[in-house]
């Protein structure tokens, strides 16, 4: 089977967010971009699937500004991907959705897929459509909210399960189609020091991006907001449970308003 | 000039669903806009007219039983001649997860600028502004919609459903139309309600009850499930509890669980690792109750209880029994 | 000047031994601390991520790494526990002389096969009569046709209970002094070698350390490093390779504890306010913060000269030196930071100054270290 998966550099989980000298976005100063959340269950979830069906292989793709894109490319490679590339975008600011999905099927288009797998959504600006603009843009079906995915050899068929708002529907699909992953391994493999030395000398493809054009729809980011900072629980005093549960019962129905 | 906004619907149980209605609200709240509704499926005819309850007086049907067990693509495909015949210049959806698929084929096929997870919108010259959490609620993004085409999933309970203000919906069916063979051969074989007893399931609820660590076992779960009953809520734990196999992993709050924004989250016995706030840190009120005074949970809480979480619970779901006048 | 930014390749490193170091060894140091449990568990999980055998080539199944990659991941797993590290980098140690002295053939048949599963290695040196005093050791190897039969005892010998294999320094005649020294390698099957129990210590109690006895060991003449007599020069110049990263290991204890100092500061209020706020303590932090950035900086420089093919014997022992006694310093003011709390074994911070403690004397005694720094010193001005 021939595996494409679609990652995004994200900043890592404990960054500090703050907000770029303009106000628009988020300050990428200091910030560490790594492969996470639903991308790195994505690459799991590949490199499950490469490990099931004997003589797959898999591709991994991703959009983004040097060097970050560069390096979650190659940590993606130290985990066991066999290909890589990378479509360089021309700026930092982190591309609206549509962007980005057809700056991927620049890239993933050509190249043979039998599957496309994309994580639910990146952990930073958490849109989530990649997978059904890249589905339009491939022309192919996609599927989002997926768990459980598998491949049966003798249907020919991808099998799944899909977690949404209905409830957990069973699936089946025949390839090629695109799967937004919404299954997150809690241990995705650790790739071992060996495979790291080795994903350095790795060769990436590069695809210019190229500009959106001109005249298209914009998404244009306005302002980068931080919540006001949470000063702090305030703290119930009291000297048995009962008192403690009355008081936070009376301050969730007359002050917090959120009492049902 | 009139913007014509046009609302998809998403069905449930042969209705609209909440987050629909919810679209409703917002597309007649922007001004001099005229709205219109679309639904697709088997039933689509039948239910079109329910966009009439909430004062839309046009709905296009495409009755189409191929639709129901299909991927949302063919949705997708079925509403791109309607949004010519309408002349819809606006797109609004809930942002469930078939509202994001069918904004994200939108966002190809009808060249659109889109954004999904939006919790505050207005026009402006030349398109819409939107506002939107990101990083799991830890910051908000502004952004502008500049385009002759916008889509917008809204983010689910951020808008008030709207009132009822009955007007008779005037329903056209849309012709047949060819669908293309690989957007059908995929099949959804069932669905199974979730699992999880009789609860509101997680992503819905506006008050959610999660228990971590400090719960010790998973014989002692049923006291969070008990304040959550008590409350009406669903019930959640932290990535410990469900490593330790205590409850599955749909129950899993979290960076690599569900994220929820319910008005009311009670986090009992969790710590407050960064990889669960990411998934709850956009509720409204939250309140935790720890036997640790220094849990990191305490940063993000509105209201904490420091004490042995199997004396507090029980006197938290009787007092809240009692409040609301249970038996 | 050497530049101060670490490649993507070394962040890489860096970034694989602080994930391991944080989420499967932190979780377990207080509790192998508390009850001297190793945990061979953790060590096997190394080995499956390359974090073992980082000195040995990658043509004999090691990482092949510099000492500077070194220092970068030893830093981090001695973060999360200076013990376990220890048991970890011992395999560098004991493989050190066979890299230094081996014939090509040694290498491939010894290190090979060792690298190619988990195993762990000792580096037998030191005896009950001298560890610093290492040219006056005892153990006796006589030699008989092709075999070396050796006598006498080893102690303090890190991994000894869990080894399978030794490189023992032993001497041919004791009257050449350290000219008599030679290096060997002996499987723990060898008949006559019996590593002792494993010592209760006052800190690294996740690592395990014993005497090893050996009587009437055969050793094949093939299993000798190097000439008769060349073994103490192969001590030492191992000594020259590991001293490094043992600067590195005390200040990743360092490290943590101006962590745990610092984060503690500025939740614990007196007199109305975080303690961060009162100048004793600033004055502490800030001692602590110049100790713990001077011990990286000198370590990272000492890795740095090595790499570049120097010898870098002064530069190592100012790095192992000021570091393991930065380490002390450091965890003893983490204590008084954290006033009664820090004296309760419930607090982590006790645990630091009793795994630093164990940096000044082993891998080279700091007085020795004093003594190496003066001769180098002072050679500059003979």
């Amino acid at each position: 089977m021939e595996i494409v998966v679609c990652v995004k550099p994200v900043p890592e989980a404990e960054t500090r967010l703050r907000a770029s000298a303009d106000g628009k976005n988020l300050d990428p100063e200091s910030v560490k971009f790594v492969l996470a959340g639903y991308d790195e269950s994505a690459v799991e979830q590949a490199l499950l699937l490469k490990e099931a069906v004997p003589g797959s292989a898999v591709h991994v793709v991703s959009y983004g500004p040097g060097p970050r894109t560069e390096e979650v490319l190659r940590s993606a490679i130290a985990l066991g991907c066999d290909r890589a590339t990378w479509v360089e975008s021309p700026n930092d600011d982190g591309a609206a959705p549509g962007v980005a999905a057809r700056a991927l099927a620049l890239a993933v288009a050509p190249l043979p897929h039998d599957l496309v797998l994309c994580g639910k959504q990146a952990g930073d600006d958490e849109s989530g459509i990649v997978a059904a603009a890249l589905g339009e843009l491939l022309g192919v079906p996609d599927f989002s909210a997926v768990i459980d995915l598998r491949w049966d050899p003798a249907a020919a068929r991808l099998k799944f399960q899909r977690a949404t708002e209905a409830g957990q529907e069973t699936w089946e699909a025949p390839t090629p189609c695109v799967v937004g992953l919404q299954q997150a391994w809690n241990d995705p493999r650790t790739a071992k020091l060996p495979a790291i030395l080795k994903s350095r000398k790795a060769t990436i493809a590069k695809v210019p991006a190229g500009a959106p054009p001109p005249t298209g729809p914009q998404n244009l980011p306005e302002k980068f907001e931080l919540p006001p900072p949470r000063t702090g629980a305030k703290m119930v005093e009291y000297q048995t449970p009962e008192e403690a549960a009355q008081k936070l019962v009376k301050l969730l129905r007359e002050e917090a308003k959120v009492f049902p | 000039m009139t913007p014509t906004v046009l609302v998809v619907g998403e069905l449930q149980d042969g209705h609209l669903t909440g987050s629909t209605l919810e679209a409703i609200g917002v597309a007649r709240s922007i001004g001099g806009a005229t709205v219109v509704g679309f639904v697709a499926g088997s039933a689509a005819k039948g239910t079109a007219v329910e966009f009439g309850r909430f004062g839309v007086a046009k709905a296009y049907a495409a009755e189409d039983a191929r639709v129901d067990s299909a991927p949302t693509a063919v949705t997708a495909h079925l509403l791109r001649p309607v949004l010519e015949s309408s002349g819809a210049s606006v797109v609004l959806v809930g942002g469930t997860t078939f509202g994001r698929d069918l904004l994200g084929r939108l966002a190809i096929a009808w060249n659109a600028a889109v954004a999904t997870g939006v919790t505050e919108l207005s026009p402006v010259e030349g398109g819409l502004r939107v506002r939107r959490p990101i990083f799991g609620g830890r910051a908000t993004e502004t952004r502008r919609l500049v385009a002759e085409r916008v889509g917008v999933a809204i983010r689910p309970h951020a808008f008030p459903s709207p009132t009822e203000a009955a007007v008779t919906c005037a329903v056209e069916v849309v012709a047949t139309i060819e669908i293309p063979a690989p957007l059908l051969a995929p099949q959804r074989l069932g669905v199974a309600r979730p699992a999880g007893g009789s609860g509101p399931s997680l992503t819905d609820a506006s008050i959610v009850v999660s228990g971590g660590r400090g719960i010790r076992g998973p014989e002692n779960f049923h006291l969070v499930e008990e304040l959550a009953a008590a409350l009406g809520a669903a019930v959640g734990a932290s990535r410990a509890v469900t490593d330790a196999g205590w409850r599955p992993t749909s129950f899993q709050v979290g960076q690599t669980g569900r994220a929820v924004s319910p008005q009311l989250y009670i986090a009992v016995g969790i710590s407050g690792a960064i990889q669960h706030i990411v998934g709850m840190v956009s509720s409204r009120t939250i309140v935790a109750i720890n036997s640790d005074a220094s849990a990191p949970i305490f940063k993000v809480a509105d209201y904490g209880i420091v004490g042995d979480l199997f004396q507090i619970l029980p006197a938290l779901t009787a007092e809240v029994r009692r409040a609301r006048g249970l038996s | 000047m050497p530049d101060f930014s670490l490649t993507a390749e070394q962040e890489s490193l860096r970034d694989l031994a602080r994930k391991f170091a944080r989420t499967e060894m932190a979780p377990h140091a207080a509790e192998c601390d508390k009850v001297g449990r190793f945990p061979e568990e953790i060590y096997r999980k190394a080995f499956d991520l390359g974090l073992m055998n980082l000195n040995v080539p990658a043509e004999y199944g090691g990482s092949g790494l510099g000492v500077t990659e070194q220092c970068l991941i030893v830093e981090e797993l001695a973060h999360a526990c200076g013990g376990m590290t220890t048991s970890v980098i011992a395999n560098c140690l004991a493989l050190e002389p066979i890299l230094l002295g081996g014939t090509p053939e040694q290498k491939d048949r010894i290190l090979k096969p060792f690298c190619a599963e988990y195993h762990l290695a000792s580096f037998c040196l030191t005896e009950p009569s001298g560890g610093s005093d290492a040219g006056g050791l005892k153990t006796h190897a006589r030699r008989e046709g092709e075999e070396y039969v050796l006598d006498g005892e080893k102690c303090f010998i890190t991994n000894a209970p869990n080894a399978s294999l030794y490189t023992v320094f032993a001497t041919v005649d004791p009257s050449l002094k350290h000219r008599g020294i030679t290096a060997f390698v002996v499987p723990r099957t060898a008949k006559g070698v019996t590593p002792g129990k494993d010592e209760e210590k006052m800190g690294h109690r996740a690592s395990s350390t014993s005497t090893v006895q050996f009587e009437n060991v055969r050793v094949p003449v093939a299993d000798r490093l190097g000439a008769e007599g060349e073994g103490f020069s192969v001590a030492m110049r191992t000594l020259d390779q590991t001293r490094t990263p043992i600067g590195a290991l005390a200040t990743g204890i360092a490290q943590a504890a101006l962590d745990h100092a610092a984060a503690y500061s500025l939740k614990r209020q007196t007199f109305g306010k975080a303690i961060a706020e009162h100048q004793a303590i600033q004055i502490k932090l800030a001692n602590m913060a110049q100790s713990v950035h001077a011990a990286r900086l000198l370590t990272w420089h000492a890795a740095w000269t090595i790499d570049h093919g120097a010898k870098g014997t002064l530069e190592s022992s100012i790095a192992k030196c000021f570091a393991s006694d930065a380490a002390l310093h450091v965890a003893d003011e983490a204590i008084q930071t954290f006033g009664g709390y820090g004296y309760m074994k419930e607090y982590p911070v006790e645990k630091l100054l009793r795994d630093a403690k164990l940096t000044q004397i082993y891998e080279g005694a700091n007085e020795i270290q004093r003594t190496v720094i003066a001769r180098e010193l002072l050679a500059k001005y003979a």
